[in-house]
């Protein structure tokens, strides 16, 4: 039996390495959450992204840059981003289900698809709206 | 209508993470993948100010602490792994849903690792948002 291509390409086990950390990381939330309150969870947390963070840049050796564009955007990114992880170890010591707030949570490119509508102008296409009609009925069904 | 306690806190992060999801495409306009991810940690450290807990940091156990650091390392492992996926040659339309499953490797390892279940209502819903996540990230094409 022939290999699927995909299975020989190497972005799909980078991917599938992706999937398997993120659910490590909402497994670990939700262990340190039953006795950490929510605002040290993501103190200590922040800590864990100096080592791959060294890591990706001695690997990849790329140089310094400079755009002050780009870094107010990572900046912001990791600010905000720090926002909604500080509320989603809240979320798991709140006592709900993990599985529940972790589906609910990964909700989020209906915001990005509805901020890139309106502020980046683009459309949406068929599927998106299938896609909106699905996250609508997910946030329903978890608010019953 | 009673909502459950933890609906608005996962309201907030999913708010803030959508608008994260707008700001990464505009930061990789002007930065590569890596010094995006440098500078997203960066950001995480303005807000250390406001949550040092003190003292009281020593009181929770090494093991705890430890689960805490620790999802901090996957986190970022997982970002580097999605950001690599993307330079190898994976296309976003394909890789960004995919990533997005992560949710189901919470689905069958809780009930094993955490001893929680789900209701069937329950089920239906995370199943809605999985759908949800795999067809909202698909690409969008501009006017």
């Amino acid at each position: 039996m022939r290999m699927p291509e995909a299975l020989k390409a190497k972005w799909f086990w980078y991917s599938v390495l992706c999937v398997l950390c993120w659910g490590g990381w909402v497994l670990s939330s939700k262990l340190g959450t039953n006795e950490i309150p929510a605002g040290t969870m993501q103190f200590v947390f922040a800590f864990g992204f100096i080592p791959v963070a060294l890591l990706v840049l001695v690997l990849k050796r790329v140089r310094f840059e400079k755009s002050v564009k780009g870094i107010s955007y990572s900046l912001g990114n990791g600010i905000l981003a720090g926002i909604g992880g500080l509320t989603l170890f809240a979320a798991y010591r709140s006592g709900g289900n993990t599985s529940v707030i972790t589906a609910a949570t990964a909700l989020y490119p209906l915001i990005t698809v509805i901020l890139a509508i309106l502020i980046l102008r683009e459309r949406l296409n068929w599927l998106q709206v299938v896609g909106l009609g699905f996250a609508v009925a997910a946030i329903i069904i978890f608010s019953l | 209508m009673h909502l459950p306690p933890w609906f608005w806190f996962g309201l907030i992060t999913l708010v803030s993470w959508g608008i994260v999801g707008l700001l990464q495409k505009l930061s990789t306009n002007h930065l590569s993948a890596e010094w995006a991810l440098v500078w997203l940690a960066v950001g995480f450290f303005f807000l250390e100010p406001w949550l040092y807990p003190g003292k009281m940091l020593f009181t929770y156990s090494a093991r705890n602490l430890g689960w805490a650091l620790l999802s901090g390392v996957f986190n970022a492992l997982g970002a580097w792994a999605l950001l690599a996926a993307l330079k190898s040659g994976g296309k976003a339309s394909i890789v960004a849903p995919f990533t997005a499953l992560y949710p189901l490797v919470v689905v069958f390892a809780a009930p094993v690792i955490l001893h929680e279940s789900i209701t069937a209502l329950q089920g239906v819903g995370i199943v809605c948002a999985l759908v949800a996540v795999v067809l909202l990230s698909a690409e969008s094409s501009p006017s």
